[in-house]
């Protein structure tokens, strides 16, 4: 007998692994397996990850009266709330600014991506580990999709967390706080990646012959996959985890695997989303809101630098940094995130979702040396939009260089505090749960 | 100057006002992020960058609709390989070879027969080198380095190894595009704010302003017969070719899409402009014809 979020190696029977998956799952109506009912306004999130960290005056901060070796050299643009200004490169979002709002005053407390990294996810940065190898004090908490798992159940062990993307991390290091830490398996996120020729794939399930969720309409290759699997089990070689079991719960019922499916997209909405794999991976995004999972994480790239081996490549623009975002991350951000913004709220899902767009730190108010901007994280902005947000306001200010908060410094916890509070996780849960970020919720959004 | 200026801009959005959709052809359809465009001079094939499964690669295709796209060299792992441009014999290809270590990479320019064999190193690392561009002789690479703590324009004469710095400015100069005759070099610069056009001899000297719009003008390409330059603006909200006379005048605007299009190659008989557009989605290469 299998348990939930036990690894295990024993072998199943695919007969047993389908009763497994489909014991928790078959015979219930899908609405019987959504998260329980959420107390505040957001039911979802969607939090895109801009791994690498954008820099603040390339993007929704400029500061045209700057000195050159600061100022960017992108133009200004108005946006529909008079005196906010972006650069060029957003004209989308900027004609969308009062749907959103913006934090103007993020900080955080490490340059390294890592420890910043940790920070980001879960609002603090114990046992975080940067370059130097060196852990910091306390253990690492739940990163915020996880403490959402933990209070918004999918029932039938679906699972309430996913991540579209991969692993992140910088260099060859994996990031802490990517996990549900002492919350436990059951939190974990449950990871889906877009891949631009196959589509999505679930990574705790390797189907193996090129087959992803959506492909698996014909039983005969359901079948098959599930005989693969059932092999690599008997082999001893693969342990049946908890995220296989959510995995096999998921590819059991056409519903789900429709889910994941982009093909079931008209073209033009593809489109309209751009075909990038940070576009795609919102759309599937949307796609996952819409069936209401509660906290849904899209990571730009997996690894922070923008010509790595990872889709779209990070936001670290060292070098580069103006040439890539003209001829990439600009254009590619701008549009996602706009047609994200559009396609919820045409769906009547703005007002039940949060959408929270954020990088863990932000980027060298100086240019340096190399056309780049290297690592700050004294001062930053996130973008935050639905899910009862106030939306059309400007959180914080920074000083004349964007090197500091001016006013309303704000932090990851305060953020992470923020998210809570839009899903009406009330302070007696964080309390209880031990999931309490550390930080005061931005009653301004509110 | 600031009548000028409004007048100009007047000027512009009159002509602007001409402009049609365009009637492109569709090369790509692999649905890869594409850049970087450069038309061979001998017509036969458009190179590009595409990031294709996870790898940063440069690529041929024919130009025509439906034909294969090709790899021109495998990179080893962490070594993208991008901005490429031709030789006027259209033997060559000089990129940019990335080698990535930890958070940065060593930019070096690098050579290649057309047919992806014999890859060389051609201007080493010393600071972070973009965008070789061959004179027409051959002789010469002109191309962007920060190896002085700001991007320029620099010549690299290849049997001598000699570097000539052509411009000074404490903006951004960059994407460079040489005219056939090999008189004058065509780039961008953000000395004056924002990203204009400027042109200048190719000693840096006589440097002229071709653009004076609050927007981005970036990747400025001379026609073959040095008489037209094309380029990408945002001057309408969205990226757009634009095409005007080698002195800043006559402009045009040959795109006219919501989409992203950039990166205008030239073809050889200058009758048509290849570029790259997500205009249909993805991003791919399309050629429009200036035949009327």
């Amino acid at each position: 007998m299998l348990t939930l979020g036990a690894k295990t190696s024993i072998p199943v029977s695919r007969r047993g692994a389908i009763q497994i998956g489909a014991s928790a799952v078959l015979g219930m109506s899908w609405d019987r397996l959504l998260a329980q009912e959420p107390n505040g306004p957001a039911k979802s999130v969607i939090f895109l990850w801009l791994w690498g960290g954008p820099s603040q005056l390339d993007t929704f901060d400029p500061k045209p009266n700057a000195p050159s070796e600061f100022r960017s050299p992108f133009a200004i643009i108005p946006t529909k709330l008079p005196g906010v200004h972006f650069t060029e490169l957003f004209p989308m979002l900027a004609q969308r600014s009062d749907h959103f709002s913006l934090l103007r005053s993020m900080h955080t407390q490490s340059n390294d991506h890592g420890v910043a990294g940790t920070i980001g996810l879960t609002g603090s940065i114990a046992g975080a580990v940067g370059l130097d190898g060196k852990p910091r004090p306390g253990q690492a908490r739940p990163t915020l999709g996880s403490t959402v798992a933990k209070v918004r159940k999918m029932q039938g062990g679906l699972p309430s967390f996913l991540v579209v993307g991969g692993k992140l991390h910088q260099g060859k290091k994996p990031i802490i706080g990517e996990y549900s830490g002492f919350l436990g398996a059951s939190c974990d996120p449950f990871r889906l990646e877009f891949d631009e020729e196959k589509g999505t794939r679930v990574n705790a399930l390797d189907l193996g012959q090129g087959l992803t969720p959506e492909r698996l309409d014909d039983r005969q290759k359901l079948a098959g996959a599930l005989d693969d699997i059932e092999r690599k089990l008997q082999k001893g070689s693969t342990p049946w985890t908890e995220q296989m079991q959510q995995a096999y719960a998921l590819l059991l019922r056409p519903e789900s695997r429709k889910m994941f499916d982009l093909g079931q997209e008209s073209p033009a909405m593809r489109d309209r989303y751009g075909r990038t794999r940070f576009g795609q991976s919102c759309l599937l995004a949307r796609r996952l809101v819409e069936k209401k999972v509660p906290f849904v994480q899209v990571n730009w790239s997996d690894h922070v630098e923008a010509e790595e081996d990872a889709g779209d490549g990070g936001w670290d623009h060292h070098y580069r940094n103006f040439q890539i975002m003209v001829d990439r991350h600009g254009p590619w951000l701008d549009r996602s995130i706009s047609t994200l913004l559009d396609d919820l709220r045409d769906r009547g899902l703005l007002e039940s979702t949060l959408v929270v767009a954020v990088g863990e730190f932000g980027r060298t108010p100086k240019i340096n040396e190399k056309a780049g901007r290297d690592h700050w994280e004294h001062c930053y902005c996130a973008l935050v939009a639905g899910g009862g947000i106030k939306p059309g306001r400007v959180i914080g200010t920074s000083d004349s260089r964007a090197e500091r908060p001016a006013e309303r410094p704000l932090t990851p916890a305060d953020l992470g505090a923020t998210i809570h509070q839009a899903l009406g996780i009330t302070s007696e849960q964080s309390q209880s749960f031990g999931l309490a970020t550390g930080g005061e919720v931005i009653g301004e959004l509110f | 100057m600031f009548a000028f200026c409004l007048v100009w801009n007047l000027v512009q959005v009159v002509l602007l006002q001409t402009g049609q959709e365009e009637k492109a052809r569709q090369i790509t359809s692999d649905g890869s992020f594409k850049s970087h465009l450069s038309w061979s001079p001998d017509g036969k094939k458009l190179l590009f960058t595409r990031i294709h499964k996870g790898k940063m690669e440069l690529c041929t295709v024919e130009p025509l609709q439906g034909s294969k796209v090709e790899s021109l060299v495998q990179p080893p792992p962490n070594t993208p390989h991008f901005d490429g441009s031709w030789s006027l014999d259209a033997k060559q290809i000089a990129y940019v070879h990335d080698i990535l270590q930890g958070t940065d990479g060593k930019l070096q320019i690098n050579m290649v027969n057309a047919d992806g064999t014999q890859p060389k190193i051609i201007i080493p690392h010393k600071a972070f080198e973009e965008s070789p561009r061959f004179t027409p002789d051959g002789q010469n690479l002109v191309w962007v380095s920060t190896r002085d703590g700001n991007q320029e324009i620099y010549s690299f004469e290849i049997n001598s190894a000699k570097v000539t710095r052509l411009t000074q400015s404490p903006g951004f100069d960059n994407n460079p595009n040489v005219r056939k005759d090999g008189q004058r070099v065509v780039f961008s610069s953000s000395r004056y704010g924002n990203f204009e056009i400027l042109s200048m001899k190719m000693d840096g000297s006589d440097v002229k302003r071709l653009t004076n719009h609050g927007s981005l003008d970036v990747w400025p390409a001379f026609s073959p017969d040095g008489g037209k330059i094309a380029f990408t603006s945002n001057r309408t909200g969205n990226y757009n070719i634009f095409v005007m006379d080698e002195n800043g005048g006559n402009l045009a605007q040959i795109t006219n899409n919501q989409g992203v299009n950039n990166f205008a190659a030239w073809g050889p008989s200058g009758e048509e402009i290849a570029y790259i557009s997500n205009k249909n989605g993805a991003y791919e290469v399309y050629i429009h014809s200036l035949r009327k």
